[in-house]
């Protein structure tokens, strides 16, 4: 009973984790209906440039997010508007899937150039901490990183919700001609909204970066899990993919820990797979229009 | 002709296809030293893992191989031959390596060949040498299928098939009283050919010698989140741990035990724990204290040469003693080999290799080693200890620097 609890704990907070990494994923697919491949090598990035910052400063990665979040959000916009608004409407959801695949390969090449294949984490020297309550141990930094996952998502929420920015972005996904007539910028708005997508994996690497070893190889894991929880939660929607990276979490967690490792992430295909065959666009995502 | 909207040419194309293909090869080509063709020189041909998965200790065998070269041409080279290296690049790939022997041996013409990195391409490789009668010493290919091809022209540097990297740390274990041996063991093991099979080798004479097994499981190499399997593994309160492991899964193991607050008396490592930079850095140095890994060499070695190794080894790449990979140390035995051959029977061709090192026992700096029939080596490793910071031997008795050190002190957080 012990292990179940402890597993379920692990699964939770891990889940925090991945949920903070597919917000952004989910995001983008949301407004502009493309599938960002790269936003694994974005967390990377995320995750080297929070190391190199804090070999550099020593100051705490979860502050240094504040530096590296504009950083990141400003190469996302970039990357919408060089490589993906010159691509033509009919042809852009699938050439979008070629084009950020080829910007995760490039991401892998610099970084490789950059930093080496060589293993790193990033440790402030609390990485390893673990409260122990009840006799369960809840480690610091996961613990952390869910909070902060609950904080971007909380934000991501309002401004999509609650601001001009936000009604613009929205109006923008569902009728572009119309929104433009309106007086939206949607290109501006594309760009500032993919930007957006690819700023939280700024405290996504970070986060990656305390808890896993990486390398520059590390986006393939990444973006496939990413993809999964999207898909599973519905694409499009941020509470849904909250939900997915809760179930992938806690079911993986569970799996290694009460059954085999190697069935761990067979268990999160299986319940995908058991989803989409019921509801094809995923928990809670709109039935998709067109071909993806 | 059109390719979507845009008009493409014929020119167009075959200038881009050409242009493509000259970039790929060249590529996966890269000319290492000297490759004169004057009689005078011993040309070896060797592929490495300069790009992909296995590059890091491929960029070291690199490092080994040519250190060799430099230090050997100082001397005069072998038998008045300048050593002339010529190194392609497989990128970690199987097929590539085989199309790389096979030109090196019937395009260049190279005398002698020597091993890629890892037991994954040594396979395909070493067949490529059978085949044209070329002896294939080589440094990093020792699981189970490297010996599984019977051939008797290939000999690999290290003291013993990488499946007894475990027997050491067992015949210690085995060889405490047995009121302060362990009662239970957990086995905590990668899915690879090299760390699963090491890890079942220590469990079967373990489990002979009445060590009860309380967990056994295996897990993928895509595992991101150790902590689940730890805390389960941890829940069966097991008194040695043996984790069948590579590098990343091994600090993965290791950090989700300090985070769940688990720390057996006995750690043991197959992989990981060895590299002399990487494991502290990862785990924190205080909390290396006390796990056990098997190493040939390592920067406190005292096998004969080791020190001029080292010496020369800072000089041409810098860095410091602690920084050299072990499988530098293993290419530029290989290369010392090849010199012994040639200092005993005054010839160097692939013949006279393999007939001799067939026989008696070669000193290098990772042993003195004697291979089987089938180029299995018929050493031991060491089992090593990190104490104080540093990897020290500490078994068997009569190589060891310091006296093993048991219980494991607790993780340091």
């Amino acid at each position: 009973m012990h292990l179940v609890v402890q597993a379920l704990i692990l699964g939770i907070l891990t889940g925090g984790v991945y949920a903070l990494m597919a917000s952004g994923q989910t995001l983008i697919f949301g407004i502009m209906k493309v599938i960002n491949l790269a936003q694994g090598a974005y967390v990377i990035l995320g995750a080297y440039l929070t190391m190199s910052l804090f070999q550099w400063t020593h100051i705490d990665p979860f502050l240094l997010i504040l530096l590296t979040t504009p950083l990141l959000f400003v190469i996302g916009a970039a990357t919408q508007w060089f490589l993906l608004r010159p691509l033509r409407p009919d042809d852009a959801v699938e050439l979008s899937l070629l084009v950020t695949f080829a910007v995760a390969l490039g991401l892998e090449g610099l970084m490789s150039v950059l930093y080496k294949t060589t293993l790193r984490s990033i440790q402030p020297g609390y990485e390893n901490h673990s409260w122990t309550i009840a006799g369960y141990q809840i480690n610091e930094v996961r613990f952390y990183a869910f909070l902060l996952s609950i904080a971007m998502l909380i934000i991501l929420y309002l401004l999509l919700q609650k601001t001009k920015f936000g009604r613009a972005v929205r109006a923008t996904v569902q009728n572009p001609m119309s929104a433009q007539l309106l007086g939206v910028n949607s290109k501006l708005v594309s760009a500032f909204g993919f930007g957006l997508g690819v700023a939280t994996s700024a405290a996504a690497g970070a986060v990656f970066g305390l808890i896993t070893p990486f390398n520059p190889g590390s986006h393939y894991d990444l973006i496939s899990r990413l993809l999964t929880v999207v898909i599973l939660g519905g694409l499009g929607s941020i509470g849904g993919s909250v939900i997915a990276a809760m179930v992938m979490g806690i079911g993986a967690a569970l799996v290694s820990a009460l059954s085999e490792p190697v069935w761990a992430d067979f268990t999160f295909f299986a319940v995908l797979i058991l989803v989409l065959l019921f509801r094809p666009q995923g928990m809670f995502g709109t039935k998709a229009r067109g071909a993806l | 002709m059109k390719l979507g909207n845009t008009k493409v040419s014929k020119r167009g194309l075959i200038t881009a296809g050409v242009v493509s293909v000259a970039l790929i090869t060249s590529s996966l080509v890269t000319t290492v030293g000297t490759s004169a063709n004057a009689a005078g020189t011993l040309k070896i041909g060797v592929s490495l893992s300069l790009t992909g998965d296995f590059s890091d200790s491929g960029l070291a065998a690199q490092r080994g191989y040519t250190l060799w070269q430099q230090e050997v041409n100082k001397k005069g080279g072998i038998l008045g031959r300048t050593v002339s290296f010529k190194i392609v690049n497989d990128a970690s790939s199987p097929d590539q390596v085989v199309t790389n022997y096979t030109n090196l041996i019937t395009k260049d013409k190279v005398d002698i060949v020597m091993g890629p990195f890892s037991s994954l391409l040594t396979v395909p490789a070493s067949r490529v040498a059978k085949r044209y009668g070329y002896s294939f010493i080589e440094p990093a290919g020792g699981g189970p299928k490297v010996f599984a091809e019977k051939n008797p022209n290939l000999f690999f540097v290290q003291p013993a098939a990488t499946t007894k990297g475990g027997d050491v740390f067992a015949d210690y274990i085995l060889s405490l009283p047995a009121a302060s041996r362990p009662k239970t063991a957990g086995y905590v093991k990668l899915d690879d050919p090299f760390a699963a099979p090491l890890a079942d080798n220590i469990k079967a004479r373990f489990e002979a010698a009445g060590i009860k097994t309380v967990y056994d499981h295996t897990y993928p190499s895509e595992t991101a989140d150790m902590t689940p399997i730890i805390s389960a593994l941890a829940a069966t309160k097991p008194d040695v741990v043996v984790g069948g492991t590579q590098s990343a899964d091994a600090f993965a193991q290791v950090k989700a035990m300090i985070q769940l607050k688990f720390s057996p008396s006995w750690l043991f490592l197959s992989n990981g724990a060895s590299s002399p930079l990487e494991f502290p850095q990862q785990i924190g140095l205080k909390n290396t204290e006390g796990v056990f890994t098997s190493s040939d060499w390592y920067p406190k070695s005292t096998a004969p040469g080791s020190a001029a190794f080292i010496k020369a080894y800072i000089a041409k790449f810098g860095g410091v003693a602690t920084s050299i990979d072990g499988t530098s140390a293993e290419a530029y035995s290989a290369g010392t080999l090849l010199e012994q051959v040639a200092a005993k029977t005054k010839k160097i061709d692939n013949k006279t290799i393999i007939a001799t090192l067939h026989k008696g026992s070669w000193p290098t700096l990772v042993g003195n080693l004697s291979w089987n029939a089938y180029g299995e080596p018929q050493g031991a490793y060491l089992l090593t200890q990190w104490q104080g910071g540093q990897l020290t031997t500490v078994w068997p008795k009569a190589s060891a620097q310091k006296t093993p050190l048991a219980p494991k002190p607790a993780w340091v957080g």
